[in-house]
C-alpha cells in the first residue's frame, strides 16, 4: 500500500473533478455516493496503508515527479510519510468521511448539491496535499488550495450578500497570513537554496546557531502564516464569521481540520522553531492570549455556532500553547482529540439546526433533552471533552499541554495559570450552552428526528471523544520528546478540579439558578462588559478603524487613477507606435525589398563599427 | 557510402524514396486518398528512421551533413510536423475542386529539405536544404488559387525570398574568400587559428549578409515585412507549416552553423543579433496589437517568438557554458513548433473557406465559444501556450530561455523580451475574449464536420502542450542528454 501513497489524495480529487464537470447532471444518489465514498475510500486506504508502515515504521520519502529542473531551483511533487503525517491523514479521511456522510441527509434538500460534494471532496484532497508534501512549495499548493476551497464553502449560500462577505472576510484574512508564509519560504529558498522540509532542517542546524536573526525571522513569517489559517491573534476574526457556511462545512474545515493546519506546519517544522526561541515563546503567548480572550468571548454568545467557533479558537490557542512550550506530541494530541469532540459538537449543533428550521440561537431553544435525544447525549459527551472534565479524551490532551506549560522555565507558571483560567472558562461556557439549550422551558419544537446518516457519524464520534484519549499515537520518532520529570502533586489535582469546579459554577448559574448574577450583569459595567465581549472584544471595529478604513479612503483617493496615467501613457505610445509601424506595411514589394536593403546596410554599419 | 553511412541517412533515403513512389503513382493513376496515405506513411517511415540511425550517431557522412542526436531528433520532429500539416491539408483541400495530388508532393519535399537543414555541417548542404524547402513552399502558398490573394503572397515570398538567397550566397562567398573554406569545422578551425585576422572585414560582412539572408528565412524585423502577407495569403494549413516547420528548420540550421562554425566568437555579431532581437521582439508584438486579422495576428506574433529565440544565440556566445542556452533553444523549439502547428491547425478548420472568403477576422470568430466549445477551447489552450501561460508548454519554454538569458547576464534582451510577453498576452487575450462575446457573425458552422484524422491530430498536438507544459523533466533531460 505504501507504494500507491498518492491514491489517497488523488481520489477525493478525482471526484472533485468529477463532480465539477458533471455539474449535477448526475442523479443526487450518484453524487452524495461519489462524494462520501470517495473520501471513505481514501479512509480506507489510510488504514491500509498505517497498517502496512507499522510493520517497519520508519520515515519514508517519494517522490513522484520533478515538475521541472531549471538551474537550482527543483520543485518536485512528492510526499513524505512518518508518524506525524500518518496522524494528519487519519484525521483528516476519518473525520471527514464521517462529516461526508453526515452531509448525504444534511444537505439533502439542497439544490447545488453536486457543487457542495465537489467542494468538499477538494477541500479534503488539498488539505491532504498540505499534510503529506514533503517540500514546502507543495505544501503551499495545499495551503492554498485549502484556503480556496473555504472561501468557496462559506459563500456556499452566495445568494445572501452577508454569506458572500463572511468568505471574502476569511479569504482576505488568511492571505495576509499566507503573504507572510510566502515570504517566510522564499526567504528560506534564498538562505538554503531548497524548500525540502527535512534537508531544511538538516542544513538549518549546520547553518545557524539557535536565535539567529535570520531564523527567527524566517519562523516568524511562517508563524505569521500558521496565525492566519489557525485562527489565532491577531488574524482570529475570520473565523467566527466563516460560521455562514452550512454546518457540516463548519465542522469539517473550521473545527476539525483546516485550522490545525498551522499547527501542524510549525509541528511539522519543529527542528527550524527549535533553533528560534524567540519565535517559539511567541506562539506559547499568542496561544495563551487567544485562548483566553476567545474564551470570554464565548462566554457572552448567543448563537449556537459562534459559541462554538470563539471555542475553536480557543482550543487551537492551547494547541499553539502546547507547540511553545515543546510539548509537540500533546499539541497534535489535542488536536486529534480536538478534531473528534468538535466534529461531534458541531455535527450536533447541525442537528439541532436542521431540526428547528434553522434557529440559530440558543435563548430561543430549551427543553431539547428529550425531543432530540440524539443531538443531547452527543452535545453532552461533546461539551464534557470540551471542558476536559476527567476521563474524557481532552482532558488527557489538555492535561499534557498544561502541565508542560508548568514546568517551562520562567514563565511557565504564568502561562500555566492562565491556561487554568481557560479551562474554567471552557467548562461554564460550554455546559452554559448545555443547560440552556437542552435543560429547561421548551422554545421552539423540532418538526424532525435525524435519520440513520446523521445519528451514526454522531455515535461513532462521541465513542470517538471518550476512548480519543487512551490512543497512543505513533509520534515518537516524528516529534522531539517533551521534557520529562513530575510536578507537584498539587499541580496535577488543580488540573483536574479546575473543569469541574467549571461545570458546577455553570450548573449553579444557568440551571439550578442558586448563584444569582443578573444584578452583576445587569449593572452599568455588567452591560458595557457584556457588550464588549459579544463583539469579541472589538477586535472587528478596532481592524475597521485600522486597516479597512484607512484602505478605503486611499482607495477613494485614488477613484479618479492618478497612478494609472502612467499605464496609461504606455498604452497610448504602445498605440501609437502599432499605427506607426502598421502604416510600413504597405503590401508594396517594392517598399519591403528596400526595407530589406535598408536593414542590411544598418547590420553591416552596426558590425562596423562594433568590429 | 557504406552500410553505416545508409543506416545514419536512412530518414533522408526514405523521404527521398517517398517522393518516388508518389510521383510514380500520380503519373499512374490520380487518386487524392493514395497520395495522401503515401504521404503520410512516408513521413511517419521518415520519423520512426531515426531510431537505426540513432545507432550509427555521430556519424560525418560526406563532407555536407552529420548524423548526430541533434539533427535526427529536430528531423522526426518536423517529419511529424510534416505529418500533421499532410492531415490537416487533407481536410482543407476537401472544398477545392481540381487535382490536388501534386499538393503533397510539395509538402513532402519541403519537409525533406527541412530535414537536410537539421543534418547540414556544410555550406553546401545549407543552401540545399534552404532551396528545397522554398521552392516547394512557392508553390504551396499559390496552391489554392482563389482569389488573387494566395497568388500575390507566393509572388512576394518568390521574389524577396530569391533576394535574401542572394545575398545569403553573396555572404558565403565572402567568408569563403576570406577562410577558403565552406565546411563549418574548417571555419571554426580557421578562425581560431587567427586566420580571420588578416582579413576581418571581409568576413564581418560575410556574417552580416548571411545573417541577412537567413533573418529573411525567420523573419525578423526588418526583413519581415512579407510574413503577414504571405501567411494571409497562404492556405492556413501551409502558414503553419511556413511559421512552424520551415522557421524551425532554419532556427537548427542557424544555430550550427553559428556555434560549429564559431562566429559566436565575434562579440560584433552578437551586437548585431541583441539587436535585430530586440527589435523583432518589439515590432512583432506592436504590429500585433491591434490587427485585427487572425492570421496577420499570429504572423506577427511568430515574429515575435522569432526574435525570444535569438536571445538564445547571444547567450550561447556570451556565456562561457553554452550548454543551457542550446537546451533553451531547443526547447523553445520544439514548444514553438507544436504550439504553431496546433493555432494554425485550429485556424485552419475555423476559418474555413466558404463561398468565396475565408473566416479569418477577429470578428468572425465572436460567439465561437458559444456555438463550438470545443473548438474554442482547443484554440483558447493553444493560445495561452503562445503566450506563455503556465501549465502550457510555451511557459516552460520561455522560463527557460529567461533562465538562460539571465545565465548570460543579457539584461537588455530579457528587458525586451519582457515586455514584449506583456504586449503579447493583451492581443492573445483579446483574441480569447473575443470568441466568448455573443456574436452573430461567426462562420456558420462548417467546423462540425471535421474529419476523423484532423480532430485526432489536433488532439495529440493540445495533448503534447499540455503535457509538456506539466511535465517538461522528460524532454528537458532528453535534449540535455543529445545537446
Amino acid at each position: 500500500m505504501l507504494d500507491f501513497l498518492w491514491l489517497i489524495p488523488l481520489l477525493p480529487l478525482a471526484s472533485a473533478a468529477l463532480l465539477m464537470v458533471t455539474a449535477g447532471s448526475l442523479p443526487r444518489p450518484l453524487i452524495a455516493a461519489c462524494g462520501a465514498g470517495s473520501v471513505g475510500l481514501a479512509a480506507l486506504c489510510v488504514l491500509l496503508t498505517g497498517l502496512s508502515w507499522a510493520h517497519d515504521p520508519v520515515p519514508r520519502q517519494m517522490e513522484l515527479w520533478t515538475w521541472m529542473q531549471v538551474g537550482t531551483l527543483r520543485p518536485t511533487i512528492g510526499f513524505y510519510l512518518d508518524g506525524l503525517t500518518l496522524v494528519m491523514m487519519s484525521v483528516i479521511t476519518g473525520v471527514g468521511f464521517l462529516i461526508h456522510l453526515y452531509s448525504t441527509e444534511f444537505m439533502e434538500e439542497d439544490e447545488s448539491l453536486s457543487r457542495y460534494f465537489a467542494y468538499m471532496n477538494l477541500f479534503v484532497a488539498a488539505m491532504l496535499i498540505l499534510v503529506m508534501a514533503d517540500n514546502l512549495l507543495f505544501l503551499y499548493l495545499g495551503w492554498e488550495g485549502v484556503g480556496l476551497c473555504s472561501y468557496l464553502l462559506v459563500g456556499f449560500w452566495y445568494r445572501d450578500p452577508v454569506n458572500g462577505a463572511a468568505a471574502r472576510k476569511a479569504f482576505v484574512v488568511t492571505r495576509i497570513g499566507d503573504t507572510a508564509m510566502a515570504l517566510g519560504l522564499l526567504l528560506l529558498f534564498t538562505e538554503l537554496g531548497t524548500l525540502d522540509i527535512q534537508q531544511l532542517a538538516e542544513l538549518a542546524q549546520g547553518k545557524w546557531q539557535p536565535g539567529d536573526t535570520t531564523i527567527v525571522l524566517a519562523t516568524a513569517l511562517l508563524l505569521g502564516g500558521a496565525v492566519g489559517k489557525s485562527a489565532q491573534l491577531p488574524l482570529h476574526t475570520w473565523l467566527p464569521d466563516a460560521m455562514a457556511g452550512p454546518t457540516p462545512v463548519s465542522a469539517l474545515i473550521h473545527a476539525a481540520t483546516m485550522v490545525t493546519a498551522g499547527v501542524y506546519l510549525i509541528a511539522r517544522n519543529h527542528e527550524l522553531f527549535l533553533l528560534a526561541p524567540p519565535t517559539l515563546l511567541a506562539v506559547a503567548v499568542l496561544g495563551l492570549l487567544t485562548l483566553l480572550l476567545a474564551a470570554f468571548t464565548a462566554l457572552n454568545q448567543h448563537d449556537i455556532k459562534r459559541i462554538l467557533a470563539y471555542s475553536t479558537i480557543s482550543q487551537i490557542g492551547y494547541m499553539f500553547l502546547g507547540l511553545g512550550v515543546g510539548a509537540w506530541s500533546a499539541g497534535i494530541f489535542h488536536l486529534v482529540t480536538h478534531a473528534f469532540f468538535k466534529a461531534l459538537l458541531f455535527l450536533a449543533a447541525g442537528a439541532v439546526i436542521h431540526c428547528l428550521h434553522h434557529e440559530h440561537n440558543i435563548f430561543r431553544m430549551g427543553g431539547l433533552r428529550t425531543r432530540l435525544p440524539v443531538a443531547f447525549w452527543s452535545f453532552l459527551i461533546g461539551s464534557a471533552a470540551l471542558a476536559a472534565l476527567p476521563f474524557t479524551s481532552g482532558f488527557y490532551s489538555k492535561d499534557q499541554i498544561l502541565l508542560a506549560a508548568y514546568q517551562w522555565p520562567q514563565i511557565g507558571p504564568w502561562l500555566w495559570a492562565g491556561g487554568l483560567l481557560g479551562a474554567l472558562l471552557t467548562a461554564i461556557y460550554s455546559f452554559r450552552l448545555v443547560f440552556i439549550v437542552f435543560f429547561g422551558e421548551a422554545q421552539t419544537e423540532p418538526d424532525r428526528q435525524p435519520g440513520w446518516r446523521m445519528a451514526l457519524p454522531l455515535s461513532i464520534l462521541c465513542v470517538a471523544s471518550i476512548v480519543g484519549g487512551w490512543i497512543s499515537l505513533p509520534l515518537a520518532e516524528a516529534l522531539p520528546a517533551t521534557q520529562s520529570g513530575h510536578p507537584a502533586a498539587a499541580v496535577e489535582w488543580i488540573s483536574i478540579a479546575i473543569p469541574v469546579i467549571g461545570v458546577s459554577l455553570a450548573y449553579l448559574i444557568f440551571l439550578g439558578r442558586q448563584l444569582d448574577l443578573s444584578a452583576l450583569v445587569n449593572s452599568g459595567l455588567g452591560q458595557r462588559l457584556h457588550q464588549f465581549w459579544y463583539s469579541g472584544w472589538r477586535m472587528d471595529a478596532l481592524y475597521n478603524w485600522l486597516w479597512v478604513r484607512p484602505y478605503q479612503f486611499t482607495a477613494r483617493l485614488l477613484k479618479d487613477e492618478p497612478v494609472d496615467l502612467a499605464y496609461n501613457g504606455v498604452v497610448h505610445t504602445s498605440v501609437a507606435l502599432h499605427h506607426l509601424l502598421s502604416n510600413l506595411q504597405t503590401g508594396r514589394m517594392r517598399w519591403y525589398a528596400s526595407t530589406m536593403v535598408g536593414g542590411l546596410i544598418v547590420l553591416l554599419a552596426v558590425l562596423a563599427r562594433a568590429g | 557510402m557504406n552500410l553505416a553511412a545508409m543506416q545514419g541517412l536512412l530518414p533522408l533515403l526514405v523521404l527521398g524514396l517517398g517522393a518516388a513512389v508518389l510521383m510514380l503513382q500520380i503519373s499512374i493513376r490520380r487518386q487524392l486518398g493514395w497520395s495522401y496515405a503515401i504521404t503520410v506513411a512516408t513521413l511517419l517511415l521518415g520519423a520512426a528512421a531515426m531510431e537505426p540511425a540513432m545507432q550509427v550517431a555521430p556519424l560525418q557522412v560526406t563532407p555536407l551533413l552529420r548524423v548526430d542526436n541533434l539533427g535526427l531528433f529536430f528531423g522526426s520532429l518536423f517529419c511529424l510536423s510534416g505529418a500533421v500539416t499532410a492531415v490537416i491539408s487533407r481536410d482543407y483541400l476537401r472544398s477545392r475542386e481540381g487535382e490536388n495530388e501534386e499538393y503533397f508532393l510539395l509538402l513532402l519535399l519541403s519537409t525533406l529539405g527541412a530535414v537536410i537543414l537539421a543534418y547540414s555541417t556544410h555550406v553546401a548542404a545549407l543552401l540545399l536544404g534552404l532551396e528545397l524547402l522554398s521552392v516547394a513552399l512557392y508553390a504551396l502558398i499559390a496552391y489554392p488559387e482563389r482569389g488573387t490573394l494566395p497568388l500575390e503572397a507566393a509572388i512576394k515570398y518568390l521574389v524577396l525570398s530569391g533576394a535574401a538567397s542572394a545575398t545569403l550566397l553573396f555572404g558565403f562567398a565572402l567568408i569563403y574568400a576570406a577562410l577558403g573554406s565552406l565546411e563549418y569545422a574548417e571555419i571554426a578551425v580557421q578562425i581560431s587559428a587567427g586566420r580571420a585576422a588578416t582579413s576581418p572585414a571581409l568576413i564581418l560582412m560575410g556574417a552580416a549578409m548571411v545573417f541577412a539572408g537567413l533573418g529573411f528565412k525567420l523573419s525578423v524585423v526588418p526583413f519581415h515585412m512579407w510574413t503577414p502577407d504571405v501567411y494571409e495569403g497562404a492556405p492556413a494549413p501551409i502558414s503553419g507549416f511556413l511559421a512552424g516547420v520551415s522557421k524551425g528548420a532554419v532556427f537548427i540550421a542557424v544555430l550550427r552553423w553559428f556555434l560549429e562554425s564559431g562566429f559566436f566568437q565575434y562579440s560584433s555579431l552578437l551586437a548585431g543579433i541583441t539587436l535585430l532581437s530586440i527589435a523583432s521582439i518589439l515590432v512583432g508584438n506592436l504590429l500585433a496589437l491591434l490587427q485585427t486579422n487572425v492570421k496577420r495576428i499570429l504572423a506577427y506574433s511568430s515574429i515575435a517568438h522569432l526574435g525570444y529565440l535569438l536571445i538564445v544565440l547571444v547567450a550561447a556566445g556570451v556565456s562561457p557554458e553554452p550548454g543551457l542556452a542550446v537546451e533553451a533553444g531547443g526547447y523553445y523549439v520544439v514548444a514553438y513548433v507544436i504550439t504553431t502547428l496546433a493555432a494554425f491547425s485550429l485556424l485552419g478548420l475555423i476559418s474555413r473557406q466558404s463561398g468565396d472568403r475565408e473566416y479569418d477576422q477577429l470578428s468572425d470568430l465572436a460567439g465561437l465559444f458559444w456555438k463550438q466549445p470545443g473548438l474554442a477551447a482547443l484554440f483558447t489552450v493553444a493560445l495561452l501556450s503562445l503566450a506563455g501561460i503556465p501549465l502550457t508548454a510555451g511557459f516552460i519554454g520561455k522560463f527557460y530561455l529567461i533562465s538562460a538569458g539571465v545565465d548570460a547576464a543579457l539584461w537588455g534582451l530579457l528587458a525586451a523580451l519582457v515586455i514584449g510577453s506583456a504586449i503579447g498576452i493583451f492581443y492573445y487575450l483579446r483574441i480569447i475574449y473575443t470568441m466568448t462575446t455573443v456574436g452573430e457573425q461567426a462562420n456558420p458552422g462548417t467546423t462540425a464536420d471535421m474529419l476523423v484524422g484532423s480532430r485526432l491530430v489536433v488532439y495529440l498536438l493540445i495533448f503534447a502542450m499540455l503535457y509538456l507544459g506539466i511535465v517538461p523533466e522528460p524532454l528537458m533531460g532528453y535534449l540535455r542528454t543529445i545537446l
